[in-house]
């Protein structure tokens, strides 16, 4: 997660608050309850950044690079600039406009308006006019005179000598390498001994609401509605750019059509909106157009991993080997990671040696599990070639050789690991054994099965604080800075709430995501939101449910350990009869608030808590054609705690969904002659429809029942449901065909082909 | 976001004709491809001459000799849902309820489906290329896996429409209205290949007006479908598609046409696989022998060779269907 | 069906040259004819930089409003009435944020221009409410948790609804096929044909 989450270990440490035992039966936690903002959203009144109009706004739009490697020698503005409704034409020269531009902790490495243009969507200039229709026709006015460079966007080439530098000092980012035990004498001794190089396509986040920036000024103080997946993270950034304290930066998002990981860091369009706003004290909006985000607002790199794993006849995984190459794009960030190369198998012997270059393209950002589903690919596919070749059913191989400590961090215990579990009830569900054998019917489709496991690696940012108030009439107001992301965060925080003060969800207010009146919650990324704010939430309410009972037992004159609150009533346990409304409470009433501040306490010490999943695909191969359906699906996960059951699932299919586009038909293309994307729209870059996921679905959660993670026993679990999917299908296909596709994805274009050539023709 | 244009909406189809015909006018029936290329600005346009309201250019009728009429603007979620299509020329029915997605379909219109540009992302894109007055066809060189693998001539475009190549597999014509006069073109010659003229995908001049599309009778023993192989579910040209119509009387084919959509930059069609076809039971030897006549002229370029098993693959499985 | 041979039809329609150069001449291209709501009949012309009248029916109100050519039914919607529940995604017919019912046809508000949207009924998501109360897909929506980020819903919900109005009682291949014009990249696809089901229960239940 470098470059996008901070490390949890690095946060300084803090005092210890209140440990709360864990739950038994819940009452209300892991239902299927609508969610809190379900009414808003399917009747159109929820207002998303893109839908905000500000009283005498204005529109931004952005002039981009066309060439993948050039430098900026002249902007002509001056036509631009007579065009109707224009207020504001920024470039490199614009006062205030020469902003250093940060990646990640280390220092600048580019500029706001970098007249060195390093991939194709590079921002050079931008415009502000009434309407957004003018704010086009002036940004097409406008001409830029460019020296063309010559580029690199082939990761291997990147390295070679003479290869043009995307930046001074070469075009090598980092490389890294980890090692245990003796793989070379491993794999001398083993029975068995497989490899190949798999590779991954990069993917785009592509998520529904595009990327943009509100931003108003009040004098000295900035006010930015941004579609993010974290607030505070973004007003940090905003007040470093800007120079502010960060008192003077507000970032709001009521609502967030979706980030997926690209919307964690701020966007150069964000500060260019800011930047527009003050220069004609107007409210600027700047929306990226769709085309314009597939270029410049992330991506997960394309992966090259070549993979050596040996085994011995009995089941016994003995050794693992792995190089990774990727490229970050043109500016810092990651690429490829060996973690579950290394973490997932209990394996004594192991080696990864990683690779990242700079390459004229656009910059990679986190995405859901950076770079673990291209190493999910690699491993889990060796894994099941590896079962084969042994003559061992793929999920008794996986059982034999689970890992039960983190061997990446000198053996460090887990929490809780219900991998196990996954595979041994998720094989269970999905009938593996007798779909494993199911005879293949004449013709030429044919169908198999496969099977793939995975681990996420992020515990999460272990801060976060959280209000909650009672209000003289028994409703409650919960006051967070987590942002949801359509996981259904506002909705679960609701029901521990109401699993604390026994108050129904339609009279819990909900406040968040807005730095301006809520508290400091770690953006949502990295699946750790609920791991992380659902504990400062329970604690808060725990807050408010102390202070209140202390006021019931005094007026009941009961001890305060014998009432509970349900149904909005304060209950004496042995004399039920004898409830009293919170609302008829006087001492609520002198006070008319009871405020709770919960906040979330310090992971558990010499112990780390992950989640785990295994996750099973049915396909239909075309034998003919190429084409592979996905028939069936199904997901068992370790997240924990199921908080929230019907958005567990949701959040379960979505992820594997992704992971079929990441399976089967999603591709980046740049052009080999020009460095240019070509696919860039939703048409030509293909992401699943409805008719690429498969009509039977199934979510097993398994609960490990951990008391030990955090004080609701969740662990994350958006991350993992995308992790094992891709690899899982090509599982599936070689079962179905006996052929090994070691490139994703697995598009008809590619299977029809290695078909051809299995049959030989 | 789209560039500025004028709009008009003529009073009458003869107006029509006559904006049509200025300089710079362009026909906007459903809008969609035309919008598509005006917000990527692949062509300019002064001028948007909107015809959806044209009555006469509507509707879906038999005609006397047992055929039937197509208006123009008939759109092709009404041609994909008409059960007379359905039954009599259902590769048809087929090839419009393909296209696209449920939205397109109930706003496109079956000219529009003819007329539409080609989709290849170097036309389509920020590319001078050859087809819009540039130096050089990029996909030579580039990208080329969605490109022909027949036809080719200096470009490499394939056509994108579904229903074209069902029509030319139904031997339809076309009726055009123009400046100067009507002419009822059969399908066959509508479109226009690279090697003929690299500007155009057809042989409409300004003002030409696609009125309607006329369907044949179907012939005794017509059997038709259309089977597209595309990179995801739905909303997806086609990597190689077969539109098969023909006629079959006592197991042996008596006639008709295979026609491959996806592969060539009109819709192609597979001439000698008819002539292997012909006569001949439809057998797994005479399929196989007719998908490998399919792709004996092929000419795969650098990424697309895998559109030759595609082809043999789509095709086998289309004659077997009607087998 | 007519009987109608191709022939007799183009004598009806007038169209040889005679007679199409007959109908031809200068001032044959009339003004704006706006104000009410029907498929225009006569002439409209518009220059690219100025703006007509037009009179649209929007959830069964009528509205009157000037347009540019080059605006479409998206931009008029979000941008000057308003009316922000239908989503922008794409602006090119390629997810299905934008749909709109036309003539209770699900269409992409995106690929529509204005001028032609007039003399058509549009529905958004907005009217599907019953005022504050929802219709009988939001409310299956709800019920089934047919979203996640809830960005695509709006158009999830529109199409849903185009086509239960075409087809009450679709299969579970049919609801697959029907809804495959509205991208979901959260994926909630298998709960939003859950709630297709559901909401085609609840029409018929005549619930919403
Ligand atoms: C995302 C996307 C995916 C698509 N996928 C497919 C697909 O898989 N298969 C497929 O076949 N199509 C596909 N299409 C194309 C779509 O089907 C066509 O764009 C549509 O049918 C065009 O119809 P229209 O009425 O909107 O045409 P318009 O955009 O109005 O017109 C298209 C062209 O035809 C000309 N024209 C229109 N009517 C006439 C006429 N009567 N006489 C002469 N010229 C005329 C116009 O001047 C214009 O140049 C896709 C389009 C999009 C945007
Ligand atoms: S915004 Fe209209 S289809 Fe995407
Ligand atoms: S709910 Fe987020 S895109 Fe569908």
């Amino acid at each position: 997660m470098k470059h996008y989450l901070p490390d949890p270990d690095q946060i300084p440490g803090e005092a210890q608050p209140q440990e709360l035992p864990p739950w038994g039966e819940t009452r209300v936690v892991g239902r299927s309850l609508s969610r809190v903002d379900g009414y808003e959203l399917v009747s159109g009144t929820a207002v998303y950044t893109l839908d905000l109009t500000l009283p005498d706004m204005l529109h931004a739009v952005i002039v981009r690079c066309p060439h993948a490697h050039a430098r900026v020698v002249r902007v002509e503005t001056s036509r631009a600039e007579a065009m109707p409704g224009v207020r504001a034409v920024l470039t490199a020269s614009t006062p205030g406009a020469e902003i250093p531009w940060y990646f990640g902790d280390d220092g600048p490495t580019s500029r706001l308006f970098d007249s060195h243009c390093r991939y194709a969507g590079e921002e050079v200039a931008a415009v502000a006019a009434e309407t957004v229709h003018q704010a086009w026709d002036a940004a097409r006015a406008i001409e830029v005179e460019y020296e063309v460079l010559p580029f690199v966007i082939d990761e291997a080439e990147a390295l070679e000598a003479d290869a043009p530098a995307v930046h001074e000092g070469g075009n090598l980012t980092e490389q890294r390498e980890f090692a245990r035990g003796d793989v070379e004498a491993a794999f001398a001794e083993a029975d068995v001994v497989l490899g190949g190089t798999f590779r991954t396509p990069c993917e785009l986040h592509a998520p529904l609401e595009t990327f943009v920036s509100v931003a108003r000024w009040d004098g000295d103080r900035l006010t930015v509605w941004d579609s993010t997946q974290g607030v505070f993270a973004r007003q940090q950034e905003l007040a470093r750019y800007f120079r502010l304290p960060l008192t003077s930066v507000r970032v709001i998002c009521p609502y967030v059509g979706g980030g997926f990981g690209a919307k964690l860091s701020t966007g150069k369009y964000t500060v260019i909106a800011a930047l527009a706003a003050r220069m004609t004290a107007r409210p600027v909006k700047l929306a990226v157009t769709r085309e314009d985000s597939f270029l410049s607002e992330g991506n997960r790199p394309a992966n090259t991993i070549r993979l050596k794993a040996a085994a011995m006849r009995d089941g016994t995984l003995t050794a693992l080997e792995g190089e990774f190459l990727g490229s970050v794009g043109a500016y810092p960030s990651g690429a490829v990671s060996p973690y579950l190369l290394l973490a997932l198998y209990d394996c004594a012997n192991a080696r990864a040696a990683t690779t990242e270059v700079y390459t004229n393209a656009g910059r990679a950002r986190a995405f859901r599990a950076p770079a673990f589903p291209p190493c999910a690919w690699a491993l889990e596919q060796t894994i099941d070639a590896l079962a084969e070749e042994i003559g061992m059913d793929p999920v008794e191989f996986r059982l034999k050789n689970l890992a039960t400590v983190l061997q990446l961090r000198d053996d460090l215990p887990y929490t809780s690991i219900g991998l196990r579990e996954c595979i041994i009830e998720g094989a269970r569900e999905f009938g593996w054994e007798s779909a494993r054998s199911r005879p293949q019917q004449d013709g030429h489709l044919r169908r198999g099965v496969g099977m793939a496991a995975g681990m996420w690696a992020y515990p999460g940012e272990p801060r976060a604080t959280v209000f909650v108030k009672l209000f003289a009439d028994g409703s409650v107001n919960l006051n967070m800075g987590a942002s949801d992301i359509g996981t259904g965060t506002k909705t679960v925080m609701a029901m521990v709430v109401a699993e604390e003060l026994g108050v129904p969800l339609e009279q819990i207010q909900i406040e968040h995501a807005d730095t301006g009146t809520t508290q400091y919650a770690p953006a949502s990324g990295g699946s750790q939101t609920v791991v992380v704010s659902s504990p400062a939430v329970r604690a808060a309410a725990v807050d408010v449910k102390g202070q209140l009972l202390e006021i019931a037992a005094a007026e009941l004159e009961r001890p305060a350990e014998g009432l509970v609150l349900r149904d909005g009533q304060v209950v004496p346990i042995d004399d039920e009869g004898a409830a009293v409304p919170l609302a008829e409470l006087r001492g609520l009433r002198q006070r008319q608030n009871i405020v709770g501040v919960g906040r979330r306490h310090p992971h558990p010490e010499g112990k780390i808590a992950l989640p785990f999943c295994a996750q099973f695909a049915d396909v239909e191969v075309n034998t003919l054609t190429g084409e592979v359906r996905v028939a069936r699906l199904l997901a068992a996960h370790d997240s924990g705690r199921v908080m929230s059951y019907l958005t567990y699932e949701n959040q379960v299919f979505g992820g594997m969904a992704m992971g079929i586009g990441f399976g089967l038909t999603e591709d980046r293309v740049l052009d080999s002659q020009t460095g240019k994307m070509v696919n860039h729209n939703w048409h030509d870059y293909k992401i699943p429809t409805a008719k690429d996921v498969p009509l039977e679905q199934t979510c097993v959660p398994i609960d490990p029942h951990d008391t030990e993670c955090n004080t609701t026993g969740a662990k994350g679990l958006g991350e993992p449901a995308h992790i094992p999917t891709a690899a899982a299908i090509a599982n599936a296909v070689y079962h179905a065909t006996g052929v090994r596709v070691h490139d994703a994805p697995i598009t008809a274009m590619q299977m029809v082909r290695l078909l051809a050539e299995t049959r030989g023709d | 976001m789209l560039p500025q244009f004028d709009y008009v909406r003529p009073g009458s189809l003869s107006e029509a004709i006559e904006h049509g015909a200025t300089d710079g006018a362009i026909l906007h029936a459903g809008g969609i491809d035309l919008l598509g290329c005006l917000r990527d600005g692949v062509f300019t346009a002064d001028k948007l001459v909107a015809i959806a309201h044209l009555a006469e250019l509507r509707g879906i009728d038999e005609t006397r000799d047992g055929g039937l009429r197509i208006g123009a603007l008939t759109t092709l979620s009404e041609i994909a849902a008409h059960p007379l299509i359905g039954e009599r020329y259902t590769v048809l029915s087929q090839g419009a309820g393909s296209a696209a997605s449920p939205q397109l379909r109930n706003q496109g219109t079956i000219a529009g489906n003819l007329c539409q540009r080609p989709r290849c992302w170097y036309f389509r894109g920020d590319f001078h290329c050859l087809r819009k007055g540039g130096s050089m066809c990029y996909a030579v060189a580039g990208a080329n896996q969605y490109h022909c693998i027949f036809g080719g001539d200096r470009c490499y475009i394939v056509h994108p429409s579904d229903t074209a190549p069902a029509l030319v597999a139904l031997d339809a014509r076309v009726r055009i209205v123009g400046p100067s006069g009507q002419r009822v073109v059969p399908l066959d010659s509508f479109f226009v290949p690279p090697g003929q003229d690299i500007r155009r995908e057809t042989i409409l001049e300004p003002g030409d007006l696609v009125v309607e599309v006329l369907l044949p009778p179907p012939g005794m023993g017509l059997r038709s479908v259309y089977r597209k192989v595309r990179a995801r579910g739905v909303w997806d040209f086609a990597l190689a598609g077969a539109a098969a119509a023909l006629t079959i009387s006592d197991g042996r084919v008596t006639g008709g046409r295979l026609v491959l959509s996806g592969v060539a930059p009109i819709p192609w069609r597979a001439a000698e696989a008819e002539r292997a076809l012909a006569g001949s039971r439809l057998d797994a030897e005479t399929i196989r022998r007719a998908a490998q006549a399919c792709v004996a002229d092929a000419r795969p370029m650098t990424h697309n060779g895998y559109k030759v098993d595609l082809v043999r693959g789509v095709v086998e499985e289309t004659l077997r269907s009607l087998a | 069906m007519s009987e109608d041979s191709g022939k007799r039809q183009d004598s009806q329609r007038g169209i040889s040259r005679r007679n199409f150069l007959g109908t031809m001449g200068a001032g044959t291209l009339g003004v704006a004819v706006s104000g009410r709501a029907a498929p225009a009949q006569g002439a409209v012309a518009v220059a690219s930089d100025g703006t007509q009248p037009v009179t649209l029916r929007i959830n069964g109100r009528r509205v009157d409003l000037r347009v540019e050519p080059r605006w479409t039914l998206l931009d008029v919607l979000r941008d000057h009435l308003e009316l922000v529940g239908t989503k922008l995604g794409c602006a090119r017919g390629e997810c299905g944020a934008c749909t709109v019912l036309v003539d209770g046809q699900a269409q992409y508000a995106c690929m529509t221009l204005a001028l032609e949207a007039e003399g058509h009924e549009i529905t958004t998501v907005e009217g599907l409410m019953h005022g504050e109360e929802l219709g009988a897909v939001q409310q299956a929506f709800v019920e089934e948790d047919a979203f996640q980020c809830g960005y695509c819903t709006p158009g999830q919900v529109v199409a849903a609804e185009g086509l239960l109005r075409g087809n009450p009682n679709p299969d579970l291949a049919e609801i697959q096929e029907g809804m495959s014009g509205n991208l979901c990249r959260c994926g909630a696809y298998d709960h939003i044909f859950k709630a297709v089901r559901r909401a085609a229960q609840l029409k018929q239940l005549g619930t919403g």
